[in-house]
């Protein structure tokens, strides 16, 4: 048993990396995807995701595989779509944007053109699926630190970035807009874009943001709670999934977003809150005349 | 009585088009006010722009000294500007009304918290902290929002058509505690569409439709005249006797009806 | 002495199928149209016959000759052909088609004639216990065992066995042209003791690196003659594929197989990700080797373009990988 769990990742040095860099990627992707579906943002959330890869294969071209010219580029035109999609979202806060969709599509496909171009197919994957295991010191440094610094920033905008959630104009009479709020809360999504992209890829990224969270919603429909079941399932899905890859010899990446969508499917399926399971019950009773 | 809040020859516009029209007047201080006119005729507009969140393009709106910050005119914004389906928890909306006190990061606890549970008793929701806003029916919600007002105590309050879909309940309580308001010498003023209710609640009536049309005494104002005068400046407008349901959409402004020859905005 | 056998095996063998075929035509004059099936043949074919040959390959400088598909414009070349020179050994599965289908009349030379083959059984020291009775693998590389069966045909890596490959070409040309056998043996000669003296630098040089540091992972199953003609010991890498997503177990196998057998280079090239081999790399110890040739010529001009240029070049490499 113990060694089914633990002996991987106690034997190899690339295993406690990847385990550790997934840690940290669930930790965030909770409570930034859980604010991301509450402010019906998916996806906007989806198109900043695929915004990451023209960014990337620039910095590609420019400089190769080297990961902090890559990550700079995907922080650019990440940042560039994140502050498109926050404008749109400032004037209408319940309407998501179709024309972010036909941007997002554009995006991945001049990405996957640079690439091809200039590279190889072999680096094209890698940058859509990412490699969890090939995350070096610096790579976890650099994902480390995006954790520390969204986790600050989310603690900070926490309140601000609610309020204005709920009645935007209400700050309004004390002086303040939640508009600063919103553009740090893009950030943070960004960011942890930039981060999940080196390990997951800009394709499986959005997963560990979404899947968790939407798997959360199934059991609790308070912030808080959500977004700590959210980092819990992220993180589980993280482990599990390398666990995948080792025991089964499957893929990395896809392995832990397939976990993450098993946990999804079960919280639909009996999750406490608005599941299948809970509509089921309440359909078969009937109250008394 | 001094003025708490004078209106000098306001005018806003909206691409060119007159929103409100040169509209001069005074809210004395502790008066209980209605802002009523046909659809299109500027009420709400008006009220943003009292509230701060909306630019006057020409004229001015005065405060008396003591009132001249923002925070102390609390503004309940009409309800389909709020996105319930947000889940936060009736004590957060609550305590967003002590944000002088507390601010971003401040605890909610000690006075600040008394005063929010005290807020909710009055709106006859104890108990009702941790409940999810996006499980209370309109009129729960629009309790909670009250309560909000309660807790931001602030000398003048302005209130976008406060009693739109709710129940009969829930605007007599509401229409209480607007009294306990008016009772303890706040100004109040609420732009309303039901002149029945106007007639019984509020002793001080702002007729308008883009323009004035009356300010004074609500029996007064509301005369046969002056309604008429009122409608023929703008769309079609119902005199009811009863509650009306009035679908919270934004101000119309009818191109047509801009007399006068000069331009704004 | 037996030595001197095999080039008389091949000398009959050529002749017999020179008599065997229906048109023994007047010798042709030189130069005579060879054609070979890939880059090393068709370098040693064009260091021995030199002006007298026009010599053109099927299977070009990196490419691979697993995946080769016949053209039509190669069975039009062939059939043009006076002389086709062939490794044999299984290596070219495509062959018998592409001769029966261009009509091709000539002297067919199997240059690995007189060759010692070595299973790949024998050879492979991997850890993998499928390896024993079947060389499936999962993997989808270029160099598949099941190509293959059984036998080893890279024989080439073993400069000996070069030496053989240009013997059987010599007398096939002797044969076709033997106005011109002076000449031809000549060169012969001359190129074999090129290549005796590079066996021997080779050997001189890779014993001097001590025996338990003399063990390799390579990505090609194409180094079993070298290790056993060299005493370097190559090790295969299980699984890994351009192709296919790595997964952990892979990384893990690899690490594994690296620590039990104290491999001391690894050679990458077509392997996978460069970032994953680093990964595994400072896990390790191991050193992570160059390019290695294994059964393709490099583009001319770019360093490994003649077969003895290219065996030195694998030297090179794998001497600068094992070096303390």
């Amino acid at each position: 048993m113990v060694d089914f769990f633990w002996s991987p990742f106690a034997e190899f040095a690339f295993m406690q990396r990847a385990l550790v860099a997934s840690l940290a990627l669930g930790l965030i992707s909770g409570p930034v995807g859980v604010l991301l579906v509450m402010r019906r943002m998916s996806l906007a959330g989806d198109a900043i995701s695929h915004a990451v890869l023209p960014g990337a294969a620039i910095g590609y071209m420019i400089a190769g595989m080297s990961l902090p010219v890559l990550g700079l580029g995907a922080f650019i035109t990440a940042l560039l779509v994140a502050l498109l999609a926050s404008g749109v979202s400032n004037i209408t806060s319940q309407r998501e944007d179709a024309s972010l969709a036909a941007f997002y599509l554009m995006a991945l496909a001049i990405g996957v053109t640079l690439v091809s171009v200039h590279g190889s197919n072999i680096d094209l994957m890698h940058l859509l699926f990412g490699s969890i295991l090939a995350v070096d010191q610096t790579a976890l440094v650099l994902i480390a630190s995006a954790t520390s610094v969204t986790l600050i920033l989310l603690a900070l905008i926490w309140r601000v970035l609610l309020t204005s959630s709920f009645d935007p104009l209400f700050l309004a009479q004390y002086g303040r807009s939640g508009r600063l709020a919103n553009q740090l809360f893009m950030l943070t999504v960004v960011l942890t874009f930039v981060a999940c992209f080196q390990t997951l890829g800009t394709l499986m990224a959005v997963g560990l943001l979404m899947l968790p969270a939407v798997a959360a919603k199934f059991w609790s429909r308070d912030i808080p709670t959500a977004c700590l079941l959210a980092s819990a399932f992220a993180m589980t899905s993280g482990a599990t999934g390398l666990l995948l890859s080792y025991h089964a010899s499957l893929p990395s990446g896809p392995s832990i977003v397939l976990t993450a969508g098993a946990i999804y499917l079960v919280s639909l399926f009996v999750g406490s809150h608005d599941s299948l399971l809970i509509h089921t019950i309440r359909s078969t009773r009937h109250p008394e005349s | 009585m001094p003025a708490a809040l004078k209106l000098n020859d306001v005018t806003i516009a909206y691409h060119g088009h007159p929103a409100v029209h040169h509209v001069s007047g005074a809210f004395e201080q502790g008066s209980l006010t209605a802002i009523v006119g046909p659809n299109g005729a500027g009420k709400s507009t008006l009220l943003g722009a009292m509230a701060g969140l909306t630019r006057v393009n020409q004229g001015a709106i005065e405060f008396d000294q003591t009132d001249a910050q923002h925070h102390q005119i609390a503004f309940l914004r009409q309800l389909s500007g709020i996105n319930q389906d947000f889940p936060l928890r009736v004590l957060e909306v609550v305590a967003m009304g002590a944000w002088q006190e507390i601010g971003a990061w401040g605890a909610i606890e000690g006075a600040v918290l008394s005063r929010i549970e005290a807020a909710l008793a009055q709106v006859a929701l104890d108990g009702f902290e941790d409940r999810l806003i996006d499980e209370l029916s309109v009129g729960q919600l629009q309790r909670v929002l009250f309560a909000r007002l309660i807790v931001q105590d602030a000398p003048i309050i302005l209130l976008d058509e406060p009693f739109n879909a709710l129940d009969t309940t829930t605007a007599t309580d509401l229409l209480q505690i607007i009294h306990s308001w008016h009772a303890s010498g706040r100004t109040v003023v609420a732009v309303l569409h039901d002149l029945q209710m106007v007639k019984d609640h509020f002793p001080r009536t702002l007729l308008m439709a883009r323009e004035l049309v009356a300010w004074g005494n609500t029996d007064e104002v509301l005369t046969a005249d002056n309604l008429a005068r009122a409608q023929t400046n703008s769309l079609a407008w119902q005199d009811t006797a009863s509650w009306c349901h009035v679908p919270g959409t934004p101000e119309v402004v009818n191109r047509k009806s801009h007399h006068g020859t000069h331009h704004h905005g | 002495m037996r030595q001197l056998y095999r080039p008389l095996l091949s000398v009959i063998t050529v002749s017999f199928l020179l008599l065997s075929t229906p048109i023994a035509q007047a010798n042709p004059a030189p130069p005579i149209e060879v054609v070979a099936s890939f880059s090393i043949l068709a370098n040693i074919t064009k260091e021995v016959g030199g002006p007298l040959v026009n010599v053109a390959s099927l299977v070009g400088p990196d490419a691979d000759s697993h995946v080769f598909n016949p053209s039509p414009a190669d069975a039009k070349s062939l059939a043009r052909a006076q002389v086709v020179v062939i490794n044999g050994l299984g290596f070219e599965g495509w062959i018998d088609r592409l001769v029966k289908s261009s009509g091709f009349k000539g002297a067919l030379v199997v240059a690995s004639n007189g060759v010692k083959p070595l299973d790949f059984k024998d050879e492979t020291k991997s850890n993998a216990p499928e390896q024993k009775h079947s060389h499936k693998h999962d993997h989808k590389h270029n160099h598949a065992k099941d190509d293959h069966g059984a036998v080893d045909p890279h024989a080439w890596q073993d400069l000996k066995n070069g030496k053989i490959y240009a013997e059987n070409i010599r007398a096939a040309l002797v044969t076709v042209m033997p106005a011109a056998r002076d000449e031809i043996n000549a060169r012969a000669h001359r190129y074999i003791a090129q290549i005796d003296a590079l066996d021997q630098a080779s050997r001189v040089r890779l014993a001097a690196v001590p025996e338990a540091q003399r063990r390799v992972i390579s990505s090609h199953d194409a180094f079993g003659y070298f290790a056993q003609a060299y005493d370097v010991e190559f090790f295969a890498a299980q699984g890994w594929s351009t192709e296919r997503e790595v997964s952990a177990a892979d990384m893990a196998a690899l690490i594994r197989e690296i620590r039990k057998d104290q491999v001391r280079a690894l050679f990458v090239e077509n392997m996978s990700d460069p970032r994953l081999m680093q990964r595994i790399s400072e896990e390790t110890g191991v050193r992570i080797g160059g390019k290695l040739y294994s059964d393709a010529l490099s583009a001319p001009g770019a360093g490994a373009d003649t077969y003895l240029k290219m065996f030195s070049s694998n030297v090179n490499t794998i001497l600068q990988a094992l070096e303390p």
